[in-house]
């Protein structure tokens, strides 16, 4: 049973099928109803006439003499019926199956009219009637099994029928509802027979108008996880192709310590080769960053001191920045809030900062600024480092771009997950020359929050 | 024999350069594309690693460059991009070898001295003239069956002039092959190298073209 429900074909042959029984049931019990109404009525008339005969014919013999009489057994019915006639007291008239004594409740004086009385443990509908000079008494009587026999073969006359037809209409409804969910049927086949990453959307010739929504939502499935995988591709891809240089340096780095006999100059390959390993090791950490950006989850964002994350990372930072004798500036107003998530926004202020301190020569300059403005929040990272050109700038953010030749190894996938991190938090970043110091000068800007009270400070 | 590699990652750069030195090698290294440009077209270098991505100027648009300047030293490029296409595009855009990174040094070397081979019309793997054979990938001359010690400078030289023999080499094009930058060289180094090479091998080998230069003449045996 429990097994049928979860087929959809068993559930709609057993609604069906049980709707199909149940309103043949209510029409059984209606015409049962209504046959056994009709029937009562027409017997009771029939009862009634009866007596008023007798009750005419008594009136005539009595002046013809006054003798008892059992009528004749005139049909196989008969027995089931029955009457008695008393003249003044006294049995006149009476069926053979009639009882000497009336057929109404014992004890009871006559009472005109319908009423149901058992006579030898036998149901009986009893019509009682007497003269107009009440000297006369009528009782005619049927048994009620005989009107409970009459009804019971109307209704077996329209239950069997039913009955015949019920199996018939069972086969006839599987066969209905099979042949209705074949393109259901049709659906599962194509599913079960495509190759495990085939992701084309799936056609479904002479699909019914209610698939049709379900089709479209797996293909916009399909669709979505192509996508998906294509962008997983294309991350392997770009993975590999941004690990094959400092591998490859790894690589002949360490061939070179092997095959070098001088002390110095092998001591001088193998730390070129631990260098080598922390830069992949980096390059690693990055991408891992922007593929899980790419994968397109939303940050959870809260409201955060920006202010506070900004003077976190810059302190982080200051001592590379200090060992190459640079110089590195916070200027970070109170309340500067955002909507952000913390990890992300720091990732994102590291590799603006870094990347400052990492490109910038020594004793370059590096300012960071956090601030308030009326319609956002600023953070500004200026360097006096040896910047870009108009075309290093415009070729900015194509994936695969490096800031080159600045004797540092990078991988250029910092600014691809800068403006990852800041698209996900609806803030702009824009990279400009930096007029004050010479070197980058990179904005982002958040959207001021409304519900902020509106502040004094002005950036300068 | 001297190259040109350019590659502008800082550590891989180092590490070629270091390491085609041990090989016998004399490399100069430049970190971008106009630098790579400018040297290829002064220089006179018997081969050149090529990275494509270089700042300042694509690889593939040094090497157009330089091939239009009629440049036709052998270039080998040696890149990130492993892409079919990427790698029909560097061979049909004028490299002669396209090696993706990474690559060990010993086949990096290797197929740079192919390329060196055949860029002067050199099928076999070693190089005869006058019962003198020179193995360019164990760094070995033999004479006449026997070992002859040289050293690193004497090797290369006679390396040059056993590659472009029947052409006469000047004294500046020969030093260009011995030195690297940044090395010192001696206004007479070259001609002290004759003189021991010819002590170690016979006069008959080098022959002296005055005012022009050196040169070691084909032998009958010798094809082409």
């Amino acid at each position: 049973m429990a097994k049928a429900l979860h087929s959809l074909q068993g559930r709609l042959l057993m609604l069906v099928l049980g709707l199909v029984v149940g309103v043949w049931l209510a029409t059984a019990a209606m015409t049962w109803w209504d046959v056994r109404h009709e029937l009562d009525e027409l017997l009771d008339a029939h009862l009634a006439q009866a007596a008023a005969l007798l009750v005419v014919q008594q009136a005539r013999e009595i002046e013809e003499g006054d003798h008892e009489i059992d009528s004749p057994t005139l049909h196989r019915y008969a027995p089931k019926v029955a009457f008695q006639v008393f003249h003044e007291g006294r049995l006149a008239l009476r069926s053979a199956n009639a009882p000497d004594w009336p057929m109404a409740a014992p004890g009871q004086r006559l009472q005109a009219g319908f009423r149901t009385v058992a006579i030898d443990g036998i149901a009986w509908r009893v019509f009682a009637t007497h003269g107009a000079e009440r000297d006369v008494q009528v009782y005619v009587g049927e048994q009620v099994s005989s009107r409970d026999s009459i009804l019971h073969a109307v209704l077996r006359s329209t239950l069997w029928p039913m009955a015949v037809a019920l199996p018939l209409l069972a086969l006839a409804a599987g066969w209905a509802v099979y042949w209705g969910i074949a393109p259901l049927r049709r659906l599962g086949r194509a599913l079960a027979q495509r190759a495990p990453h085939a992701l084309h959307p799936l056609t479904l010739d002479g699909a019914p108008s209610e698939m049709t929504p379900m089709l479209e939502a797996l293909n916009g499935l399909f669709a979505r996880i192509a996508a998906l995988m294509a962008s997983e591709r294309q991350f392997t891809a770009d993975a590999a192709h941004e690990l094959r240089t400092p591998i490859a340096a790894i690589r002949a780095q360490a061939q070179v310590a092997l095959g070098e006999a001088d002390d110095a100059r092998r001591r001088h390959a193998l730390l070129a080769t631990l260098q080598g390993c922390d830069r992949a090791a980096h390059l690693i950490e990055q991408l891992l960053t922007l593929s899980r950006l790419e994968a397109g989850s939303a940050p959870a964002l809260v409201l955060l001191d920006l202010s506070a994350l900004v003077r976190a990372v810059v302190a982080d930072i200051a001592p590379r920045a200090l060992q190459k004798q640079q110089t590195i500036e916070l200027d970070a107003a109170d309340g500067c809030q955002v909507q952000g998530d913390a990890a992300l926004l720091a990732v994102l202020v590291r590799n603006l900062v870094d990347n400052a301190v990492r490109y910038g020569p020594a004793k370059a300059i590096v300012t960071v600024v956090v601030a308030r403005q009326p319609s956002c929040v600023l953070l500004k990272v200026e360097d006096s480092g040896p910047g870009m050109t108009e075309s290093e700038l415009q070729r900015l953010g194509e994936r695969l771009f490096r800031v080159l030749g600045s004797g540092e190894g990078g991988s250029g996938l910092g600014w691809s997950i800068v403006k990852r991190v800041a698209a996900a938090h609806l803030a702009t970043a824009h990279v400009t020359r930096s007029v004050a110091l010479g070197g980058l000068r990179v904005e982002i800007r958040w959207p001021a929050i409304l519900s902020a009270a509106p502040s004094m400070r002005q950036a300068t | 024999m001297r190259i040109l590699l350019a590659e502008d990652d800082p550590l891989l750069g180092d590490g070629l350069q270091a390491g085609l030195r041990q090989l016998g090698f004399q490399v100069d290294w430049v970190r971008d594309g106009e630098a790579a440009q400018r040297e290829l077209r002064a220089q006179d270098y018997v081969a050149a690693v090529l990275d494509l991505g270089l700042p300042r100027m694509d690889g593939l648009e040094v090497l157009a460059s330089v091939r239009r300047a009629g440049v036709k030293l052998p270039v080998l490029v040696l890149t990130a991009r492993d892409a079919v296409t990427d790698r029909i595009r560097g061979l049909d855009g004028g490299a002669d070898d396209y090696v993706v990174k990474p690559v060990d040094l010993h086949e990096l070397a290797a197929r740079l001295r192919a390329l060196v081979r055949r860029a002067h019309g050199q099928p076999q793997e070693c190089l005869t003239a006058h019962g003198v054979v020179l193995d360019p990938a164990a760094r070995e001359v033999r004479q006449a069956g026997l070992p002859v010690a040289l050293s690193t400078r004497e090797f290369d030289l006679l390396h040059a002039l056993m590659l472009n023999a029947g052409r006469v080499l000047s004294r500046e094009q020969l030093e260009q092959q011995l030195y690297s930058w940044g090395q010192e060289v001696d206004s007479n180094a070259v001609e002290v190298h004759v003189h021991h090479l010819r002590r170690k091998l016979g006069n008959s080998l080098i022959q002296t073209v005055r005012g022009v230069g050196y040169t070691l003449v084909r032998s009958p045996a010798e094809p082409g």
